[in-house]
């Protein structure tokens, strides 16, 4: 094994077709502990197959390949490794150590990608969670409220959509199925917008309870927005109208 | 091309959409299914790739990020319910090959465990000082590369000396490669793929033997990435 005296900028090796070591650079063996005068002891056991089969393949001309090597810093670096053969069975290795900044870079993309996937998926709980607020805020909206054993009040509060009247339903035809109620009152003084699919859920809702209870249904504390919707349904048959809750109890009181 | 190769082409492009697309492609869904017989395979793939210097490692770290959202989104949303116990998982000090023990996580998680996943390269005092307070039921390592190896045993031992007593479980790509035992407690769980992992928790579950294995049959080991 003999030290080459030209100064080369990168550890070089010269090795022979069984992996001996025949020639090295003074910066090879800064770099890697040469005493066994083997090239395989200086390469990642996981890496050996690789410089195997690559550089038997390799003929003549030059090829480069990543290896993780030992060095004396670290016991797992990861290298370029150039490799070329010679006329005499003979190849020269030079070991580009790979930019440590490289890793630097790597492990901030990582972090930066961590964080996105994490804020992403703290996204979607978010909006699960509001769903779920949403929902209970609709089924909120519109309390049964029994106020004798033949009276119930339902009023009705924020903007009129399909979804809200939907949720409540449900409740709603069963705690009138479950009493033996003569009227219903709707109390709508608390809407604020009314959307078209909104206002179409609740006049079925309001067409289901005439049909299976025969009850008288009223709806209360109509404001004008709500009244211009409400004329295009022609709902004279199935329900009357009162201008306000005061007025409908002062009436039923006489 | 088969599905592994084209979610391992997915993966290597760094397209988190396509690879989605790929999964979804797969004609199975269960998570286990998905995860130990295209997503192991593929990155397996991926490794193989760079053995025959077709890829560098650089691509290997975007393959391995893209492959880690992916399997965020599939684990998304499971977990809710916790009542089977707790379980922390980790990987060794130093060691970055993560993707199994993420997987390893979502089973449990799965079967309604309520757990800390640690991710790449946690020091063992930050392991210990979270196992001191939280007392884990179960602690997972991961351990893929040959000269993390003596660290493994100081883990394990600090482990159990914990007063809670918890089960080791030991798993990662050299689990399939080399007799772990003389680096791990006689009581250390030794598991050497994601099926066996899902019978270890099953098994727990019903309150069975709880050894591991350690000469089943090979199969594609755990916690490559």
């Amino acid at each position: 094994m003999e030290q080459l005296t030209l100064p080369l900028p990168l550890p070089y090796l010269k090795v022979n077709r069984d992996g001996r070591i025949v020639a090295y650079s003074a910066l090879a063996e800064d770099h890697f502990d040469l005493s066994s005068g083997h090239i395989r002891t200086l390469v990642d056991e996981e890496s050996i197959n690789k410089l195997d089969r690559i550089s038997s393949e390799a003929g003549l001309s030059p090829v480069k390949m990543e290896l993780n090597m030992k060095t004396n810093e670290n016991p797992l670096g990861l290298f370029d490794v150039h490799l070329q053969w010679d006329s005499e069975n003979q190849a020269g290795m030079i070991f580009l150590p790979k930019d440590s900044s490289n890793e630097e870079l790597i492990q901030k993309l990582a972090d930066i990608q961590n964080r996105l996937s994490s804020s992403d998926f703290e996204l979607l709980e978010k909006k699960e969670e509001l769903e779920n607020v949403l929902k209970r805020m609709d089924r909120l909206s519109g309390p049964f409220i029994p106020l004798s054993d033949t009276l119930c009040l339902i009023p009705l509060f924020g903007d009129i959509t399909a979804d809200k009247i939907n949720t409540i339903s449900e409740s709603c035809l069963q705690s009138v199925f479950s009493g033996s109620y003569e009227m219903v009152l709707f109390d709508l003084t608390a809407v604020g917008e009314v959307h078209a699919d909104g206002i179409g859920t609740f006049i079925q809702l309001v067409k289901t309870l005439k049909f299976m209870t025969g009850n008288v249904i009223k709806l209360i504390g109509i404001k004008p927005n709500l009244a211009k919707e409400l004329n295009r349904h022609d709902l004279d048959q199935w329900v009357q109208f009162n201008h306000s809750l005061k007025e409908e109890l002062t009436y039923l009181d006489q | 091309m088969t599905h592994i190769e084209a979610l391992a082409s997915c993966l290597l492009e760094g397209d988190p959409d396509k690879a989605w697309a790929c999964i979804e492609n797969y004609p199975e869904s269960a998570r286990p299914d998905v995860y130990h017989n295209l997503m192991t395979p593929a990155m397996r793939h991926i490794g193989h790739l760079w053995e025959t210097n077709k890829i560098t490692v650089a691509d290997e770290h975007l393959a391995t990020a893209t492959c880690d959202f992916i399997l965020s989104r599939l684990s998304y949303g499971i977990g809710k319910e916790t009542s089977a116990g707790k379980a922390m998982f980790l990987c060794l000090d130093g060691e970055q090959h993560y993707l199994g023990l993420k997987m390893v996580d979502s089973l449990f998680k799965e079967h309604g465990w309520e757990t800390r996943y640690f991710g790449p390269s946690l020091p063992l005092e930050y392991a210990l000082h979270t196992a001191e307070n939280w007392k884990p039921d179960v602690i997972g390592l991961s351990v893929s590369i040959v000269y993390h190896l003596p660290k493994l045993q100081q883990y394990v031992d600090a482990f159990s000396r914990l007063p809670e007593n918890p089960a080791v479980l030991v798993g990662g790509r050299l689990t399939d490669l080399y007799n772990l035992r003389p680096h791990c407690k006689e009581d250390t769980v030794i598991l050497r793929s994601l099926p066996e992992t899902e019978r270890w928790i099953q098994n727990d579950l019903t309150g069975g033997q709880q050894s591991g294995t350690t000469n089943s049959t090979p199969s594609p080991p755990v916690f490559e990435s």
